[in-house]
């Protein structure tokens, strides 16, 4: 069975093309095929990130007019074995997306054998942001430790509950929440709002927290999914992510504030 | 020193207005018709002001309607044309084009009260005695033996009401099991139950129910109505924000009280 998992927020830059990037190519390293969609149309991104800008020929949306098949727009990723990216149209907008076209590409890559299909929402409510959720069978909502972010979280989550597919047909799609850009230190001087006020003001199950990290901002400009850097905090975090959504049982890691040793303390 | 005067005064005011509801989309026929009208009181209809209703007209005959012609019909028989009322969406840019104003659909029950109540088209709205009239009608067998009596049960949700929602549950109590998020609204026609923080805006007796009451488990509302009479939350000096508490009307005022 395969399974259609949006990455959504409400809010723009809070790190969703960088989770489904991450996210997808956590899944693909652990034997899952894999497929990843970028639904920002007119602005995408998501190829950039993956280090697959310079090999788009076709995009989704010649995919969704017919102008290309499926087979010849996917891109496999050279990295990662059953990871394959569909890169979105830079030149359209997010009309060219319809609930048809996008239904019938969904359901090629269900036939085609794969098992977790990402979808890469745009930022905001409209219509590209409701055509990447409305398919989903699960959902990963992205949050910042900041006010508007989780509001706008929140306001994504009633659409998702409501004008969905699932919500259509009376079921319930599944959320899961993924904290990004998290600094324990800024939360104890108050500047961010901790990890258990979101959980409360969401009740959204927590699926990750990933720690404010350099490393991520080195990934995106070099084209590498930042959870192939394992020794980054934040790669390790959202690979404890990927284990965590597949089921397996994981502590969170990067809440606390990390204790200085000697010698750090010494040489700060 | 003389106080500036000010360049206008803003009043909501009630106005006679003739609704001129269509039930034919043939111009001549449509003239016809409004020349007996007007022959039975001529005065009358001098220079009154008058709203198209479109609510009995198909869509089909909605896209044959020529609104510029109706336009000059109605002018040249020295109405005043004030708008459309119940147009189509098809409808829609067509009567933008042809000069008319669009007005909002009348609601069918126009509930006193100082808070308005606007419904947007996502709201989910549960017409308890609809549904039940609905199930009589489906299965009247089923319902011989039993009281008949309308027994109203309310509406029940279990997940969160996240910001940008809105409930409502006519002609009944509204029950929440969860929470309801900040920028949300709930509204019911009776009393409203949040078993969790009650965080958005909260309307009871919208249609005027002084005696419906707001039960929450921890008060974070961001505005409380109970039939019409309201209060912002951060306005009240109340102690039991962030805590489970029940409010209703007493002397058209609103009381917070604890249910510890």
């Amino acid at each position: 069975m395969s399974k259609v998992i949006v990455v959504t927020s409400g809010k723009g830059g809070v790190g969703k093309t960088t989770t489904s990037a991450a996210f997808a190519a956590g899944l693909a390293s652990k034997g899952h095929r894999t497929a990843v969609i970028d639904f920002d149309v007119g602005l995408r991104n998501l190829d950039l990130i993956m280090g697959v800008e310079r090999r788009v020929v076709y995009d989704f949306v010649n995919v969704i007019n017919g102008e290309a098949t499926l087979r010849q727009a996917l891109i496999k990723d050279k990295r990662v074995d059953n990871l394959f990216i569909l890169p979105a149209s830079q030149t359209r907008d997010k009309d060219a997306l319809t609930k048809e076209g996008v239904e019938s590409v969904i359901n090629e890559l269900k036939t085609d054998g794969f098992e977790y299909i990402v979808c890469d929402s745009p930022a905001g409510i409209e219509k590209g942001a409701f055509m990447a959720l409305y398919f989903a069978d699960e959902a990963i909502i992205v949050t910042n430790p900041e006010v508007s972010s989780v509001r706008d979280s929140d306001r994504i989550l009633g659409i998702l509950q409501s004008k969905s597919r699932a919500a259509e047909d009376g079921n319930v799609v599944k959320e899961h929440l993924v904290i990004t850009r998290y600094s324990p230190e800024r939360v104890d001087l108050g500047d961010m709002i901790s990890l258990e006020d979101i959980v409360d003001i969401l009740s959204v199950p927590l699926l990750a927290v990933i720690p404010e990290s350099d490393s991520v901002l080195q990934a995106s400009n070099n084209g590498v999914p930042v959870i192939m850097n394992l020794e980054s905090q934040a790669g390790q975090a959202y690979m404890d992510m990927t284990s965590r959504f597949l089921g397996e049982d994981v502590p969170h890691r990067f809440l606390d504030i990390e204790k200085k040793g000697f010698f750090k303390k010494l040489f700060g | 020193m003389i106080a500036t005067q000010s360049a206008l005064e803003l009043k909501g005011e009630m106005l006679m207005l003739n609704v001129l509801r269509l039930q034919d989309v043939d111009i001549e026929l449509i003239e016809t018709t409004l020349q007996q009208k007007r022959a039975e009181a001529p005065l009358f209809f001098v220079q009154s002001p008058v709203v198209v209703d479109c609510s009995s007209l198909t869509e089909e005959q909605g896209s044959q309607l020529d609104l510029r012609a109706l336009r000059r019909l109605l002018v040249k028989m020295d109405f005043v044309p004030v708008g459309l009322r119940n147009v189509s969406n098809a409808m829609l840019a067509a009567s933008i084009t042809a000069g008319w104003n669009v007005l909002r659909a009348s609601a069918k029950q126009s509930p006193k009260q100082e808070v308005t109540i606007e419904l947007s088209e996502d709201t989910f709205v549960y017409d308890e005695m609809a549904e039940e009239k609905k199930k009589k009608e489906a299965n009247m067998a089923e319902f011989a033996n039993e009281d008949q009596s309308p027994q109203k049960q309310g509406l029940t949700i279990e997940r969160p009401i996240r910001s940008g929602q809105q409930i409502y549950a006519k002609n009944g109590d509204l029950i929440i099991l969860s929470q309801t998020s900040a920028g949300s609204e709930v509204m019911a026609d009776g009393s409203i139950h949040v078993y969790g923080p009650l965080r958005g805006r909260v309307l009871a007796g919208v249609k005027g129910d002084k005696k419906a009451r707001i039960f929450c488990r921890s008060l974070e509302a961001e505005l409380i109505v109970i039939a019409g009479c309201y209060q912002l939350l951060d306005e009240s000096d109340t102690e039991l924000k962030g805590k489970p508490a029940m409010i209703y009307l007493e002397d058209e005022k609103l009381i917070i009280k604890s249910i510890k």
